[in-house]
């Protein structure tokens, strides 16, 4: 059995009489990757200020490592880390100074070493003497993931890490935090909106809608629950006898060209359609099968449509 | 307390001191300049009236310089992280608040000491006042006294930032002025009303600038203002540890802690 990282039980926040986290549980074992979504106000980064310790819950447990981290705070913070794009280092002061602070704070006994190892692993040996705000996003990016691996932490707690930075550097902070995972086994909470960066690097998903867990599962897992799949035939023949095929058979359907269909439909429909249409003595000349993404569940329930999850 | 940890404050400490203009204005530059000011005052003064009396203006400047810096130290110290964004992750460190304000605190008193001698070596120097004349007894006691008020203001002030945020930060380096009165910093303390008296003489500072104003004359040491002075520091110290707790405490339920940045 995988050993548990964090387990939370009923965490309940609420700001006078808005409820914004209602009974949320869930945990993370060791090795993990786990994305928290959901729309803007549904409750990631108040759940994550108070896993952090920096915002107090109503009610709920949290244990981190299996010791409680109410009781344990210090032992709980030496074993985890946080990064996020939102809050960053103390401006006026280098890179290298920056890091040597927070090394103290983690009781470093080789500080010089570990900060050194680390920026040769991010690639920022260079920046070490330059005063922090000097840095670009993409930059601070990594030196906040530097400060969150100077403890060597078990678990790390990621706020959009990747949030105002350009694809190109963003892709390449996805990459680190992949060979991080690889090389370290390092469990990780992940919120983002980028859905594309949730599928790449998460094992587990978890919604949060209006502060409660409204779907938990595989990225894969989440998107099967979307049964419906789009299917996009070109094919060369005769229109109408296809309008009339797809009508008798109860299809939506749109043509985006004159002989190209967009057919929405249930996933296990899609070979008789093809069959069907084949049938008609059409000559199909491409099919595409457009499967549900992240981004559609996200949608769905964002937008409400959540009562199948 | 680990000590690694406080080291950590201080170093951070140490940084920002000696890149932030700010605060060399703030502290050494605003410092010296009024004491060069008051320093000219009290020489006009020493012409025009006789007795110790001609010196009030200049030995409660340098006196008042240790509430103010050490406070300026303490309150102002958590707000160069605050207009950073770095304030949690300093508190998602297993760093306890006890650390926090100890090396706060150290780091004041640090400041305090140093400018202390730098103000008295220029108005010893270029104004004929040499405030060690008051004797090492009377003034470690009046330092210590001192800083602990200062100690005091500065974590009360501390708790009030981390509940209400940057929208009160005025008062970090402003509300200490409110004191300078009340304590009666630069005057004997029968120039202020009645009323006013009985407020100063609930204020620690109050004896130490009375006491002091004693020792020009005489530098006898002044064994009950100075016990006074430390009971009623210890009060309020431990007052305002507790309010600190209780805005801390406040800050982070409200979701205000995390939201202290920027």
């Amino acid at each position: 059995m995988s050993k548990v990282i964090l387990e939370i039980k009923n965490l309940v926040k609420a700001f006078g009489s808005l409820r914004v986290l209602d009974h949320v549980s869930f945990e993370i074992v060791a090795g993990k990757v786990v994305g928290l979504l959901g729309p803007n106000g549904a409750g990631k980064t108040t759940t994550i200020n108070i896993l952090l310790g920096v915002t107090n819950a109503n009610s709920g447990k949290i244990k981190y490592f299996g010791k409680d981290f109410y009781q344990n705070r210090e032992y709980c913070l030496q074993r985890l880390n946080y990064a996020s794009s939102f809050n960053t280092l103390q401006g006026r002061i280098t890179v290298w100074e920056n890091l040597l602070v927070f090394a103290l704070l983690y009781g470093l006994k080789n500080p010089k070493k570990k900060i050194e190892e680390l920026a040769s692993y991010f690639e920022i040996t260079e920046l070490l003497p330059k005063r922090f705000w000097d840095l670009s996003s993409g930059q601070k990016t990594r030196v906040n993931l530097i400060k969150s691996l100077l403890n060597d932490p078990e678990l790390i707690l990621m706020d959009e890490p990747t949030a105002s930075l350009d694809p190109d550097i963003a892709d390449k902070t996805l990459s680190l935090i992949e060979n991080l995972r690889a090389d370290k086994n390092i469990s990780i909470l992940y919120t983002s909106h980028n859905m594309d960066e949730v599928t790449r690097i998460c094992d587990q998903v978890i919604f949060l809608d209006r502060g409660k867990i409204v779907a938990q599962d595989s990225p894969l897992g989440l998107t099967k629950r979307i049964t419906n799949s789009q299917l996009l035939l070109t094919f060369d023949g005769d229109k109408v006898a296809l309008e009339k095929y797809l009508e008798g058979e109860k299809q939506v359907f749109k043509f985006t060209h004159p002989y190209t269909v967009l057919i929405n439909t249930q996933e296990k429909a899609i070979p008789k359609i093809i069959f069907g249409v084949s049938n008609l003595g059409l000559w199909i000349t491409s099919i595409e099968i457009i499967k549900p993404t992240l981004e559609d569940v996200f949608l769905q329930i964002a937008r409400g449509k959540d009562e199948h999850f | 307390m680990n000590i690694s940890r406080i080291k950590a404050i201080l170093l951070q400490e140490l940084y920002i001191t000696k890149r932030s203009l700010e605060v060399i204005l703030d502290l050494f530059f605003f410092s010296i300049m009024t004491i060069v000011v008051f320093g000219f005052v009290s020489l006009f003064l020493t012409g025009n009236i006789t007795g110790a009396s001609a010196h009030y203006l200049i030995l409660g400047l340098i006196l008042w310089e240790i509430i103010r810096i050490n406070q300026y130290s303490i309150s102002v110290g958590a707000l160069w992280n605050v207009w950073s964004r770095n304030l949690s992750n300093m508190f998602i460190a297993p760093i306890s608040v006890r650390e926090y304000l100890a090396a706060h605190m150290i780091s004041g008193v640090v400041k305090t000491f140093t400018i202390f001698i730098i103000i008295s070596l220029v108005s010893s120097l270029f104004f004929k006042f040499n405030i060690f004349n008051l004797g090492p007894l009377n003034l470690f006691f009046f330092f210590v006294n001192l800083i602990i008020f200062s100690w005091t203001i500065g974590i009360a002030l501390l708790g009030v930032i981390f509940r209400f945020g940057t929208r009160i930060q005025a008062l970090a380096w402003g509300s200490i002025f409110l004191f300078q009165p009340l304590t009666a910093s630069f005057f004997p303390v029968t120039v202020l009303p009645n009323f006013l008296q009985k407020i100063a003489f609930a204020l620690p500072p109050t004896y130490v600038f009375e006491a002091a104003r004693a020792a020009l004359v005489d530098p006898t040491f002044n064994w009950k203002f100075m016990l006074i002075a430390l009971v009623l520091n210890a009060f309020y110290f431990l007052v305002s540890l507790w309010f600190f707790n209780y805005m801390f405490r406040r800050s982070k339920e409200t979701g205000q802690f995390a939201r202290l940045e920027g």
